[in-house]
């Protein structure tokens, strides 16, 4: 019966997830055609407002190959990844903590939630300037201002996942007489874990959105470099090719997040 | 031993103009290994009866104590067997029985037996390791029960604990729990509005009034069940027809009908 089931469910699961890459793949390759036809087929969107595939092919070797904007693409993909990665993994385990905390005493959150709601209207660029100040041009005031961007959806989804938590699951624990630490470890947190990873998602995609940004002041390499200076260059295959090359690594982050999240919230699925 | 004497006891919520006054003057002694049901109608506050005793609140006026000790706090010596079973979804179902014991503190070596104990009373050594989900109500309650009974408490605290199964599960768990009764007999305070339920399960029937709930009537049911022999029957509906059964069901039905 329980074997009868699981390949039943297997079934079930895998057709939709076929069916949806197949429509994924379809739809970009209806969305290739469609560019290829409009620009080098038919020339109704002209090359100098937007590049044709041949053209954006041709930047993307360069930029590989000989390299733009002072290094190579393996040079500006490290550079990128590792603000990136430093301001999301600074930023996602500070949030954790300071949500946890914010969900769990109410005195913190009393403490916290004001400074927090005067500073979340500014946007993480308006940091910009005075994190040159304090930190110069390197490579520090870029991952300051990624941290602040991706420092608030952490924030907000780890306290309000904390503060959902099913109040019988907590009257439970106490009645087993669970210490502080192992509520925190074996309940407040795994049962805040899906609203702390949908927090995750989001400050991953916070860290991308404010990488670009701050990599067009004073940066030495990255994506946002070769954006900007693709621009003054007057170069639209090259940007073309920079914002792909973004697109592509903010999907695999997430791919990657998604993974780590389907492992630690394995007991869903088992 | 585990007695609990609740001792006039009121419980109001809120405060000023929005103030409800749920329970007034309770006054209730369950004997050790004493299995009493409360019933009554539904916002009578019989749930709040049983969440004093387990320390989730606090009465307004009058004390709660079990074994002569008054209740503060919520604690491993009353266990309770909640209504939507309140499992821990990301435990195995052995990770949810051995919890209670992990916090007392008690070594691997000594706990091993005591879960293997539990897993066995509720037919559940073959989904040691499912979680949760993976099991059916009737199921997952009885790993609320295995959980509660592994703690070996002075007292079983179970709100509604059948309330979300469907009828024929819950028959089942009804037997199921006579069973445990006679096997590993334990002072229960039983939360139900299901009259059947509480005459077949119950040694002695405390009937509630509408809000402010107080208690108007206790039945004893024991005395009556070993008078008729309805332990030889082996299942619920050979008792249920017993012309003793009916009778006791329907005195508690009219009592209860006139708080309707």
């Amino acid at each position: 019966m329980q074997a009868f089931a699981e390949t039943w469910e297997g079934q079930g699961d895998m057709r939709p997830r076929m069916r949806r890459t197949f429509v994924a793949v379809t739809t970009l390759s209806a969305l290739g055609v469609a560019w290829f036809v409009l620009t080098t087929e038919t020339g109704l969107i002209s090359s100098g407002r937007f590049p044709d595939p041949a053209a954006t092919w041709a930047a993307m070797r360069q930029l590989a190959g000989p390299g733009y904007a002072g290094s190579t693409l393996v040079v500006h993909v490290a550079q990128s990844l590792k603000l990136v990665l430093g301001g999301f993994l600074f930023a996602s385990a500070l949030g954790v903590s300071v949500g946890l905390l914010m969900g769990w005493n109410r005195k913190a959150e009393a403490l916290i939630n004001p400074v927090f709601l005067l500073l979340r209207p500014i946007p993480p660029l308006a940091w910009i300037p005075l994190a040159i100040l304090w930190l110069g041009l390197g490579d520090a005031a870029k991952i300051m201002v990624i941290v602040i961007a991706a420092f608030v959806p952490s924030v907000i989804n780890t306290s309000t996942g904390v503060r959902t938590i099913d109040p019988t699951i907590v009257e439970a624990a106490r009645m087993l007489g669970t210490p502080h630490w192992r509520y925190m470890s074996e309940v407040l947190v795994p049962a805040s874990l899906p609203a702390i990873f949908t927090g995750l998602r989001l400050s991953l995609q916070a860290a991308w959105t404010t990488l670009v940004a701050a990599e067009l002041v004073g940066a030495l390499a990255g994506i946002g470099l070769v954006l900007n200076v693709a621009q003054q260059d007057i170069y639209p295959a090259m940007i073309l090719s920079a914002m792909f090359v973004v697109g592509v690594l903010g999907w695999l982050m997430t791919l990657l997040l998604g993974l780590v999240e389907s492992y630690a919230l394995g007991w869903r699925t088992a | 031993m585990g007695s609990i004497c609740f001792d006039k006891v009121d419980k109001v919520f809120g405060a000023g103009s929005g103030v409800l006054k749920a329970l007034e003057d309770i006054n209730l002694i369950v004997a050790d290994k004493e299995f009493v049901a409360i019933v009554g109608p539904s916002g009578c506050g019989k749930t709040t009866c049983l969440r004093m005793v387990a320390g989730f609140e606090a009465p307004s006026a009058g004390t709660i104590s079990v074994d002569g000790k008054v209740i503060i706090a919520p604690g491993p010596d009353r266990a309770v067997v909640f209504q939507q079973f309140a499992l821990f979804p990301w435990k195995t179902v052995r990770g949810n029985i051995e919890m209670g014991l992990r916090n007392k503190n008690m070594p691997r070596a000594q706990r091993a037996p005591l879960v293997e104990g539990a897993l066995k009373l509720m037919n559940l050594e073959s989904h040691a390791e499912a979680f949760p989900h993976q099991l059916s109500g009737g199921m997952q309650q009885r790993v609320a029960i295995a959980r509660a009974y592994v703690l070996d408490p002075a007292v079983l605290l179970m709100d509604e604990p059948f309330g979300a199964l469907d009828a024929q599960t819950r028959v089942v768990m009804q037997e199921e729990l006579v069973r445990l009764a006679r096997l590993n007999p334990r002072t229960v305070l039983f939360i139900t509005h299901s009259v059947e339920e509480a005459v077949y399960l119950a040694d002695r029937v405390a009937i509630m009034s509408r809000r402010p709930g107080r208690i108007k009537g206790i039945v004893d049911i024991k005395a009556v069940r070993l008078a008729e022999q309805w332990d030889k029957s082996e299942r619920i509906e050979d008792v249920m027809e017993r012309e003793s059964f009916v009778h006791l069901r329907s005195n508690i039905w009219k009592s209860l009908r006139e708080e309707k």
